[in-house]
């Protein structure tokens, strides 16, 4: 129950970031993937299954509120909390530096998928913003690493 | 249990949740354009969790700005930005109509229909995965809004229309920069038809003009022509970038639309179908 919450919560204040990103502007949703850092963090925090379950949930989301084929983001967030599961299980990811790189690397796994799927579905280029969402795993990476280590000194001071 | 039979029942999920998600893809081929039931409920749920946070944005806003900002100057100032916002809209659709009317009458009558005619909406997100494509709006089937209505942004420029889903309290608008959509579309000066067609990357292409024609010029407004059964004639829509000729039977018309996505906030429904308004 309380990590029914929990991801509830998250997926709450990813789609409340999202909405202010969008309100901001549009663009800057293509430099941060809120979704998916949501995918990330629990992945991280539990485990593969939870972190795949909650990857093909939040990608459905992201897909509904797009204009094209559905499972697409679904497909590639769900490799995403995956892998993020499977690799925190065997590696400390949580020192600031560690998660920086594990984010940023995880984000153009995905980003590489999604374009792949979406280039061979559509069958043309994806809108690159003027190159802005090649910046997307960086300025994710730079957000979630930073969230990550708050979250982990919140946790830590109230155990 | 073992730790084989862990990472076996992990991989097992992951699997199924893939094989799940690549069915969802290949069954939606078949379909076209058209959304299916799954996605319109995924987005009949969450879509009203946007409109919640906008609105509460907004309701955050308004009271600052009614109760602790110059309470009369602010609704002076509303009053006169929405009657500019239906002045442009009936500006625009009446510049075209009216060469066609007659009588004083019939301005006045067409007057009174268009105004009723238009809804005001706001923008309240855009496509996750591809910004030019879509946007979301706050109006939906219980304020009337029906697939294929006509969107225009606060000058009256064409944004785009309403394709599904068409839930509730939201509706999806499919801009003319999408690569899927068509409108019909003719030059200002030489009346020169075409197809207008998005890239997905914020330009238009005025489509199927023939390399030999010497009738389109750089600069040109391009207009809605009304011809495609979906669009209203004599809308604004964009300007010539560019023309060039290649090896195809058509030129490449470059078409940059009036509408600018980083300020589309409010918009204008247009209720009625081209056919009925005039």
């Amino acid at each position: 129950m309380k990590d029914f919450i929990k991801v509830t919560l998250g997926i709450i204040i990813a789609f409340f970031l999202y909405t202010i990103l969008n309100k901001i502007s549009p663009s800057l949703i293509q430099l941060f993937n809120v979704f998916s850092l949501v995918v990330i963090y629990f992945a991280i925090e539990k485990n593969e299954i939870f972190g795949a379950c909650l990857g093909a949930f939040c990608g459905l989301i992201q897909d509904s509120f797009s204009l094209g084929v559905f499972g697409v983001a679904g497909l590639a967030k769900t490799v995403t909390g995956f892998t993020a599961g499977y690799i925190s299980k065997k590696v400390d990811v949580f020192p600031l530096l560690r998660s920086f790189v594990f984010i940023f690397v995880l984000i153009s796994l995905e980003f590489i998928l999604w374009a792949i799927l979406y280039s061979f579905i559509f069958s043309g280029s994806i809108n690159t913003g003027r190159g802005l969402v090649f910046f997307q795993p960086l300025g994710t990476a730079l957000v979630g690493s930073l969230l990550i280590f708050l979250l982990r000194k919140i946790k830590g001071n109230n155990p | 249990m073992p730790l084989f039979l862990k990472e076996r029942k992990s991989l097992l999920v992951l699997t199924a949740l893939i094989f799940f998600q690549l069915i969802l893809i290949s069954i939606q081929v078949p379909l076209g354009y058209e959304e299916s039931y799954f996605k319109k409920t995924v987005f009949s749920i969450f879509s009203p969790v946007q409109h919640g946070i906008i609105s509460f944005f907004r309701s955050v806003g308004s009271v600052w700005r009614n109760y602790f900002y110059l309470q009369n100057v602010q609704s002076q100032n509303q009053k006169m930005k929405e009657e500019m916002f239906f002045l442009r809209q009936e500006n625009n659709l009446l510049r075209n109509a009216l060469e066609n009317l007659k009588s004083e009458k019939d301005i006045e009558e067409s007057l009174l229909r268009i105004h009723k005619n238009i809804l005001a909406a706001q923008v309240i997100g855009f496509d996750v995965s591809n910004f030019y494509k879509s946007a979301i709006i706050n109006k939906g089937s219980l304020d009337g809004i029906k697939k294929n209505m006509v969107i225009l942004d606060k000058n009256g420029n064409l944004v785009g229309r309403i394709i599904d889903p068409v839930t509730l309290k939201e509706s999806r608008v499919q801009l003319i920069t999408d690569n899927e959509s068509g409108v019909g579309v003719f030059s200002e000066k030489k009346k020169v038809m075409g197809i207008l067609s998005g890239d997905g990357k914020g330009h238009c292409f005025l489509k199927y003009i023939h390399v030999t024609t010497e009738d389109i010029s750089e600069g040109e407004e391009i207009i809605t022509s009304g011809k495609d059964g979906f669009f209203h004639s004599g809308i604004k829509v964009g300007k010539i970038v560019t023309i060039t000729k290649s090896t195809s039977l058509f030129k490449q018309v470059e078409v940059e639309p009036y509408f600018d996505i980083r300020h589309l906030d409010q918009v204008a429904v247009i209720m009625r179908d081209p056919k009925e308004i005039f």
